[in-house]
């Protein structure tokens, strides 16, 4: 051991041994064996069966929901991009160089720190048609209450209000601490030079919070295309929603494995999932970054 | 993790010295009607943010018969707060709060050694392989979760010589009816070593070059020295890994829906929900959820500071 750490080049591997030995197991191994499966049939029972990209052709060519599914999906996510990040971008704004920020803070994350089960229950009761909250509210304002669950063109956009309430806090405070750290001169040069509140934030927020908005976007948009745990708790009982309206592709992954173990199939999507989101990533990367302002760091 | 993010010049402005229309003189009644809106924006704001907690409350309280009757009361004449006591008796919420803790602590503390070690090594360490290993970390957090549910499963299952396992992984569960299930696969996080090694990049190397020269050993020196100059780094990721975990659903479902034993707060309380199936007992269901967010929330508003640092640092710039 003593020679071992005296020799200058073994040193930092000592630090990194136990990462590189998980990296082996958690990281490498199945990547490569997801992979394999995918290219396989295998109910997890027998032994798997080579196919070689027959589980791709049938995703794309014969699956009947396949691609119901990614469309819904991205549906999803693009649909709590829109709504949630100028919601919270504008909020954000409105306090976020107030005095008082604080205390507001601390309600608008209480969702941050409530686990997920609970969220998609408390919501459950929430939506209930005849006597949910939201629906005696409505009828305060003599407004029919919907099935915000059961109507199969509502069940996904009530995931997608649920989800936007629940990241709303925390895409606030990034919203919060990238306008902490646009420098005030900026704003003083412009009100010197007669700028309105609009124009502060169209023309000095907006570019120098850049970074900021290309990060809550792109990781938004990660999360929000692998999401599904909220849809099992809102709709239990059916496969992903009324006509499976709230169906995302991870959902259908996770049944196809773990229900139905057809483990190369359910491989197989994960791939093709995988594969649309790094691209999408990317794509959303190469636009956003162009004509901006460019932040250091 | 406090460094601004100036930018070279200010694009905007030039162009708005332009467009502008000469500046308004702006009155004080408008001031004042600004600040009334943007109040009752807040107001509401926070009121959509709270009202479904505040209702969940009222429905735990709520008896049975309010619950039947056509149509149903919605504020609880006689409040069950008793309910909150008997879903201690109905359900096993402490062995979930046990098992809740144990296996988020333990990940937590994995985590944390494992970040530290590897980002101090990236950081403080010029080696071959350095820059493929700080690559490989980054690439690594674009690897969604969902990639690795069907491998881990099998992986634990076949673990050789474990659980009955022979050592070609034949025979047994592995893995599967363990704690070791829920932890292992957690006990590295890319975005910890990221972020630890941001932290060990500011401490300064005639430190621990001194030490050297004092003849400290290689992990005295880490420990002693490294470790305790960024204390603030390890209490951030500290805070953002428990909650993280403590709220973990998906994984720990899938390796413990047939191990009642191993299950954790948020798990139990989703796969018992077939329990509370008729209408009389939804009451003690969401009592039961209330509580399982409780004891989580008080942490939360104890330690606010540090889980707003650690939500945002690492995130400004990437």
């Amino acid at each position: 051991m003593r020679g071992l750490l005296s020799s200058k080049a073994a040193v930092p591997w000592l630090f990194l041994g136990p990462v590189v030995v998980f990296a082996a197991v958690f990281f490498v191994l199945p990547v490569v064996f997801a992979a394999y499966v995918s290219l396989t049939t295998w109910d997890s029972l027998t032994p798997p069966r080579w196919v070689g990209l027959a589980n791709y052709q049938y995703l794309f060519a014969t699956d009947p929901i396949f691609l119901r599914t990614l469309w819904q999906t991205v549906y999803f996510a693009l649909g709590t991009l829109a709504l949630g990040v100028p919601l919270a971008l504008g909020l954000a704004t409105v306090f976020g160089r107030s005095r008082h920020q604080g205390a507001w803070r601390v309600l608008y994350t209480l969702p941050m720190v409530t686990n997920i089960v609970a969220i998609g229950f408390i919501f459950w009761f929430v939506f209930r048609q005849t006597d949910g909250l939201l629906n005696r509210l409505l009828g305060l304002f003599g407004l029919p209450g919907p099935g915000w669950l059961t109507d199969p063109s509502l069940a996904m956009l009530s995931a997608i209000l649920v989800f936007v309430w629940m990241e709303l806090g925390r895409n606030m405070l990034l919203f919060a601490a990238g306008l902490a750290s646009i420098d005030e001169s900026y704003y003083e040069a412009a009100r010197l030079d007669g700028a309105g509140r609009w124009q502060l934030f169209r023309f000095v927020t907006l570019p120098l919070l850049k970074p900021t908005v290309l990060f809550v976007i792109v990781t938004g948009f990660i999360s929000g295309m692998s999401y599904f745990t909220l849809m099992l708790v809102l709709f239990p009982g059916t496969q992903g929603g009324p006509g499976r309206a709230a169906l995302t592709t991870g959902q259908y992954m996770y049944q196809m494995a773990f229900e139905d173990l057809r483990m190369g199939r359910a491989s197989a999507v994960s791939y093709v999932l995988f594969a649309l989101v790094l691209v999408a990533t990317l794509v959303q990367l190469r636009l956003l970054r162009r004509g901006g302002v460019e932040a250091r760091g | 993790m406090t460094e601004t993010s100036l930018p070279a010049t200010a694009p905007g402005l030039a162009a708005m010295a332009e467009t502008m229309p000469p500046g308004r003189p702006r009155s004080a009644a408008r001031r004042t009607a600004w600040t009334a809106l943007k109040y009752a924006l807040l107001t509401l704001g926070a009121l959509i943010m709270v009202l479904p907690f505040l209702d969940m409350i009222l429905g735990a309280l709520r008896t049975p018969a309010e619950r039947l009757a056509r149509p149903p009361v919605y504020w609880p004449r006689d409040p069950q707060w008793g309910n909150f006591v008997r879903v201690f008796e109905e359900l096993p919420l402490w062995r979930w709060m046990a098992n809740s803790l144990g296996v988020t602590l333990a990940i937590t503390a994995l985590q944390l050694l494992t970040s530290a070690m590897a980002g101090y090594a990236l950081a403080k360490f010029r080696f071959p392989g350095r820059t493929g290993m700080f690559r490989f970390a980054v690439g690594a957090q674009m690897f969604p979760f969902f990639i690795f549910l069907i491998p881990w499963f099998f992986i634990l299952r076949y673990a050789p010589l474990m659980g009955g396992n022979d050592w070609t992984g034949q025979g047994g569960f592995g893995l599967l009816g363990s704690y070791a299930a829920l932890v292992l696969p957690f006990a590295v996080s890319w975005y910890g070593i990221f972020l630890m090694r941001q932290f060990f990049l500011a401490v300064p190397d005639e430190l621990l070059d001194a030490a050297r020269m004092d003849g400290a050993g290689e992990f005295f020196i880490f420990f002693r020295i490294a470790l305790p100059l960024v204390g603030g780094g390890l209490a951030t990721l500290a805070i953002f890994v428990f909650l993280y975990h403590w709220n973990e659903v998906l994984w720990t479902m899938t390796v413990t829906r047939t191990a009642p034993d191993l299950q954790t707060l948020p798990v139990g309380i989703y796969l018992l929900r077939g329990a509370f199936e008729q209408e009389a007992t939804k009451s003690l269901q969401q009592a039961a959820i209330l509580v399982s967010v409780l004891p989580i929330i008080v942490l939360f508003l104890a330690l606010q500071r540090f889980y707003v640092t650690g939500i945002t640092s690492g995130s400004v710039k990437g």
